[in-house]
């Protein structure tokens, strides 16, 4: 399997060039020759290149590599174990592919996404320059560029340029820091920045002319003999950029013009930038009188607390980090701002201007109009908390008939939806409710800013003319209480939004979106095992009030806090229900197990894998069971066998996977009928707002409305100017349907122990429980031949060899074949790894295996993105100390990988509060002690250990012994794995045997 | 018909052509594009007859004008005509003295706007006004125009090509009209801060450099990981046409259709590309 690795080779005076080479690492590792020049002895051939990028140019390159005398040093996505002594840097040639910067685009599109089944796969290089490539991209979709005339080999050229100002010169420096040296290899090596702007600058222009539509101008194609600023804008978007046989004069001219536009906008973007706050009229002055102020000032764009009004600066008050003019600073940025706010003009015919004052009218016009564009334009604009803010809305009171509003006691109110409640509605301005009268007259003074009951609103013609129709609408009466739970849901008209409710009894708690606290908890029921802890009953209770009233819910508690025991819990609270559970297949091994240990009464079927029931046996087993349990994939393969049960609750666990609406695994799952649903996830969904309404949507179909609906009025004003209008009402709309806590809060710390370990059960793979079937035969063969010590060794070498099936085939096999899709365990590894990085948090992964850790570390950096950092045996004291600085202090989130022995003792790594041990060391005190390495004196935060074990396996034998004799453990199994050594032949055959329930 | 000084009828033949000469943008119509170079044009276009205009136009659209220098008081340019030795052609103004030019210095001070509109490289009409109220017009009545050519209509084509050339200039950078009265823009806006200060300019793309040797142990992995670059911050919401409300437009038209305007449309639709 090549690894392909990216680079750019920034052009003199011309484009630059993506250099495209690869790894192979089935070739020799090191070189014969002793040439300072030697060529690369594991570089993949030109024709192997060819067949990643077809029809490329390809060519002899020379790079600058890290390497020993002997050879190169191998990247770690090879999986080859690297030298870590005498490195120093060296000249070696590659076969390459060298692609214009023109094309540099359209190569790293098709690049960007390798098939995983592919004979190569990508480097960080490559994927970094894929993430430029994107880069470019969103400058292009933002306008962040101005088309320049460029001289290219003395040959005038029409360009598309970036403009890095603001937000952007950060990433840019980010993209710098973060460029892989191999990036700027070629050569002797070549500076950071001026690779990183050449790239951009190509991939800019690419990204440039695939946006822009073909022609910029309609009529005739200028020809040769047109002015040159025609024939430039023709060549803007055209084919071929060049413009031949321009005189000289008229390119200096065009290139003056444009070049003074390029540096005025990047100019208007400096460090300091002048800002502009609007205040309201003092309090005390009345109704009706003018008497705003707009005040100016200087500020740093990077750290806006520093600010400095224009007031003070004349007075000669000065912030560190101002230019040494800085009143030239604020009068050439007011000069400028007059364009886009030309009252301005007012303030800028006395000496100093400082602040001018404004009328109504002017401040609504600087609100609506001005304050948005200065702000876009690289000014700042500090206006008032409640500018922007919907002004007017609709306040909906409920009050239930029954008299149960005092007690809480849910499960005999006989609350229901159907039921009727009374309510009214009231129109609202700013926090006050306004009676129709004080609306009328509001409306006669036609005045866009008003202050109501103390506090400054905007009124906007159109909401009030929303409010003025809803006055003469049906304002109180009864509904039911689904109804009104709708009509919550709805949020109001997007000119009149419902922005309170104030609703009591169960109808109440439901709408707070606060059930949870309120409601007064459930007892753990009778069948489970085991003891729910408080906010898990709490949730319990959540659940069970959801599914009483035929609504559904996604429970997305973090990760670690027992979403599957309080899924069981609720299962035993209605008798007599059939409940479907959809989960990713790594995980069914997991529920299986569960529901064993804390639900045993349940009767579970698991209907999954090839030899999985059909017809009338798959109707007698769903019949004899509480709780059926299959995968997504199933789930779409056998759709129409699982439409045909009745079932009381679908749950679909780890439910990022119906995210996407339009997949047709989501369609099937939302097509299963159900009493109600239950969806699982462990990522913040109020993150992802297209994700949410999927979910939402699969909990209780048609409730949030249609998707395009949501995504106007929720998802765009949310994800695009952080409304916060909106942002509450989406929480309105969807807190009564979510239950969220975090391992953070404060009150579920005191409900969770300091160390929360847990044990993850795996499945293998089919061609992991294949190759587990060939290794148990043949080592029983060998075992059984030998005697003494050498008996003793096969033992020990079956059980590695089967722990590294339960790894990974590749961990056993050392062919270097691809990593995903085979192993149970390094599924639910990746899905842990996803939860962990989407709530920030740091995790230790312990193996035992150091070439494992050595294949595991490039594929996990990959799969994440995030850092990976790989401890091992092999590295020096000072790299060690480095690794673990870095993980310590990072406030990224990121994994560790560790090697169980190099790692044992005497490390500090409490910045972690996952643990994780993807394979086995059977002796507690091991594990223990690596355990400790993250649960430390001084680690304020709960740990969660997860230990993997795959079902079926030798794994869970011996863990099950572990559990029988841990009473024991210090005497018997707590010396490591020799005792298994003395276990007679039937013993080690019943411990090897693979149970067929293993395989998924 | 031209006649020479001398009264002599001579044939206008066909000027040389000049390689690197100062040909206007505008092709057709008219050339000043800003108010104050139309002011030019304007006093240019009261004295001189139609068909000396229109060869004067046309000598300044083919680059004819070799080159110009300004100078307080007086602009020297060549001109190539039908002739090997170029044309000179001086335009005379009347330079402000010191003393003058202090009195202006102080009106530009007592108001924040003209520092602002200076610095910001804009002439607004409020800087004529205030020459003009000071008795300083800016611009001249009446321009001194003197050619080393033949004809002896004044002004003759090379003069009015000049003028041409100049008003363009003029579109370009409105502090050559000041320069010409005495003061450049850097002298001018020394004057008005007091004392001139060199700025340090700092690039903020400026990034740091690594050598490769800094990185032997970590070769081939981002310095940041890939998930940190992903995460850029949210920047909707900005109308990508930005850039080009909120900068000064260039004097650059396609077809007489400012650059800017043609660009509006084509930038307003690039986010909707993200579709």
């Amino acid at each position: 399997m090549l690894v392909v690795h990216g680079g750019w080779v920034a052009g003199a005076g011309r484009p630059g060039r993506l250099i495209i080479w690869a790894e192979d690492p089935a070739l020799p590792p090191s070189s014969a020759s002793r040439a300072r020049i030697r060529p690369h002895p594991f570089a993949a051939p030109a024709e192997a290149l060819r067949q990643v990028v077809p029809g490329a140019e390809s060519g002899s390159l020379t790079l600058t590599l890290p390497g020993t005398g002997r050879g190169p040093l191998p990247s770690p996505e090879t999986g080859v174990e690297p030298a870590t002594r005498g490195i120093k840097l060296g000249t070696w040639t590659v076969p390459a592919l060298s692609v214009p910067g023109d094309e540099a685009m359209a190569v790293l599109g098709e690049l960007a996404d390798p098939d995983p089944e592919g004979p190569w796969l990508a480097g960080p290089s490559l994927r970094y320059l894929t993430l430029l490539a994107g880069y470019a991209c969103d400058l292009a979709r933002r306008g962040r560029m101005l088309p320049q005339l460029t001289v290219e080999a003395r040959m005038p050229t029409a360009r598309w340029r970036p403009v890095l100002t603001g937000g952007d010169t950060a990433t840019f420096r980010d993209f710098a820091a973060g460029m892989p040296p191999v990036v700027r290899a070629a050569g002797d090596g070549q500076a950071v920045g001026r690779v990183l702007r050449d790239a951009l600058e190509s991939l800019l222009d690419s990204a440039a002319r695939a946006t822009l539509p073909e022609r910029l101008m309609v009529g005739q194609r200028p020809g040769l003999k047109s002015a040159l600023p025609d024939r430039w804008l023709a060549a803007l978007t055209g084919a071929d950029p060049a413009l031949p046989g321009a005189a000289d004069a008229d390119v200096r001219d065009l290139r003056r013009a444009l070049d003074d536009w390029m540096r005025a906008a990047n100019d208007a973007h400096g460090p300091i930038r002048v800002s502009f706050r609007l205040f309201e009229p003092a309090p005390e002055a009345p109704p009706g009188e003018d008497g705003w102020s707009l005040e100016f000032a200087l500020q740093s764009a990077e750290d806006p607390g520093l600010y400095l009004p224009a007031a003070d600066l004349w007075e000669g008050a000065r912030f560190p980090g101002l230019p040494r003019r800085p009143d030239e600073t604020l009068l050439a940025g007011l000069g400028r701002a007059v364009r886009l706010f030309p009252l301005l003009h007012v303030a800028l015919l006395e000496q100093r201007p400082a602040a001018m004052p404004l009328t109504t009218g002017e401040a609504y016009d600087f609100l609506r109009q001005a304050a948005p564009l200065l702000q876009a334009a690289g000014f700042g604009v500090q206006l008032p908390s409640w500018a922007g803010r919907k002004a007017v809305g609709l306040k909906l009171t409920t009050r239930s008939k029954s008299k149960a509003g005092t007690s809480r006691a849910v499960a005999d109110s006989g609350f229901g939806l159907s039921e009727l409640v009374d309510f009214r509605l009231d129109l609202v301005i700013g926090d006050g409710v306004v009676t129709a009268e004080e609306l009328a007259e509001l409306a006669r003074l036609k005045v866009p800013l008003v202050r109501v009951r103390g506090q400054w609103v905007e009124l906007d013609a159109r909401q009030l003319k929303a409010a003025l129709k809803a006055v003469g609408e049906r304002r109180e009466g009864q509904l039911t209480a689904g109804e009104l739970l709708q009509q919550v849901v709805d949020g109001g008209e997007e000119d009149l939004p419902l922005v309170e409710v104030d609703a009591d009894g169960d109808l109440g708690d439901l709408l707070s979106g606060q059930a949870a606290e309120r409601l007064s908890p459930l007892p753990t029921p009778a069948g489970f095992q085991g003891a729910l802890r408080p906010y898990q009953e709490r949730g319990l209770s959540w659940l069970h009030f959801l599914s009483r009233l035929g609504l559904g819910g996604i429970l997305a508690d973090d990760m670690g806090l027992g979403k599957t025991a309080q899924t069981l819990s609720l299962l035993l609270t209605d008798e007599g229900s059939r409940s479907l559970l959809i989960c990713p297949m790594s995980l069914v091994s997991n529920w299986h197990k569960e529901a064993g240990r804390f639900a045993p009464g349940l009767r579970v079927y698991v209907h999954h894998g090839a030899t999985r029931m059909r017809g009338p046996e798959f109707d007698e087993a769903v019949a004899g069971a509480d709780l059926v349990i299959t995968t997504y994939g199933t789930a779409l393969r056998d759709l129409e066998t699982l439409r045909g049960v009745t079932w009381s609750r679908v749950v679909c666990d780890e439910a990022q996977a119906i995210k996407n609406s339009g997949t047709r695994q989501s369609q099937a799952v939302r097509a299963i009928p159900a009493r109600t649903r239950l969806a699982l996830t462990g990522t913040p969904v109020e993150n992802h707002l297209a994700e949410l309404w999927s979910i939402m949507d699969f909990c209780n179909p048609g409730l949030l409305g249609p998707a395009k609906r949501f995504r106007r009025r929720f998802q765009e004003p949310i994800e695009s100017r952080q409304d916060e209008d909106a942002t509450a009402a989406l929480k309105r709309a969807t807190g009564p349907f979510v239950l969220r806590r975090l391992k953070t809060d404060k009150s579920i710390i005191s409900d969770l122990p300091e160390k929360n370990e847990m044990k993850v059960w795996c499945s293998l793979t089919p061609e992991q429980a294949t190759l587990y079937q060939a290794v148990v035969e043949d080592m029983m063969a060998e075992i059984e031949s030998t005697e003494g010590i050498q008996r003793r060794g096969n033992v020990l070498a079956a059980m590695m060899k089967l722990k590294q099936v339960c790894n990974h085939p590749a961990h056993l096999l050392k062919d270097g074949s691809r990593l995903p899709g085979r192993s149970g365990k390094l599924a639910r590894l990746e899905e842990l790894a996803d939860e962990i990085v989407e709530d920030s948090d740091k995790a230790l992964v312990f193996t035992q295996y150091a070439e494992w850790g050595t294949l595991l570390q490039p594929y996990l950096a990959a799969h994440t993105d995030r850092p990976v950092l790989w401890l091992h045996g092999g590295l020096s004291k000072a790299r060690r100390d480095e690794l673990v600085e870095r993980f310590q202090t990072s406030d990224e989130p990121m994994l560790f990988l560790l090697s169980l022995k190099a790692a044992g003792t005497g490390l500090n790594l409490t910045a972690a509060n996952h643990v994780v041990h993807f394979d086995r060391w059977w002796n507690p005190a091991v594990e223990d002690q690596a355990t400790d390495r993250a649960f430390r004196i001084g680690q304020s935060r709960d740990v969660q250990v997860r230990k993997f074990i795959c079902t079926g396996t030798l794994e869970e034998k011996i863990d099950a012994m572990i559990e029988r004799k841990k009473a024991l453990a210090s005497s018997v199994v707590g010396t490591g794995e020799e005792w298994i050594t003395d276990l007679s032949t039937d013993q080690l055959r019943e411990l090897f045997s693979l149970d067929p329930a293993a395989v998924r | 018909m031209p006649f020479d000084r001398s009264g002599q009828f001579y044939e206008a033949a066909r000027p040389i052509e000049v390689d690197g000469g100062l040909s206007v943008r505008s092709k057709r119509g008219k050339i000043g594009e800003q108010w104050w170079s139309r002011k030019f044009v304007d006093v240019l276009e009261g004295v001189c007859d139609p068909g000396r205009l229109a060869r004067g136009r046309a000598y300044a659209r083919k680059g004819q004008v070799m080159d110009f220098a300004l100078k307080p008081g007086r602009v020297l340019a060549r001109v190539q005509g039908s002739r090997p030795k170029p044309y000179e052609v001086t335009v005379r103004i009347t330079a402000f003295d010191d003393a003058r030019w202090a009195d202006v210095i102080d009106a530009l001070a007592a108001r924040a706007l003209y520092r602002a509109a200076l610095l910001a490289g804009e002439m607004p009409h409020e800087i004529v006004d205030l020459f003009t109220e000071l008795g300083l017009p800016l611009f001249p009545e009446q321009l001194d125009i003197a050619c080393s050519c033949p004809d002896w209509g004044v002004p003759c084509k090379h003069g009015s090509a000049v003028l041409y050339v100049l008003a363009e200039a003029f579109d370009d950078d409105p502090f050559l009209v000041l320069g010409w009265r005495g003061r450049g823009r850097d002298e001018l806006l020394d004057a008005l801060r007091g004392t001139p200060e060199p700025e340090e300019t700092v690039d903020p793309l400026a990034v740091d450099e690594e050598p490769l040797d800094g990185r032997l142990a970590d070769f081939y992995s981002p310095g940041i990981s890939l998930g940190r670059l992903r995460e850029r911050p949210p920047r909707g919401g900005l109308p990508p046409e930005l850039l080009l409300r909120a900068l000064d437009p260039p004097a650059i038209r396609v077809r007489h259709v400012p650059l800017v305007d043609v660009l509006r449309p084509v930038y307003r639709d690039l986010g909707a590309a993200e579709e």
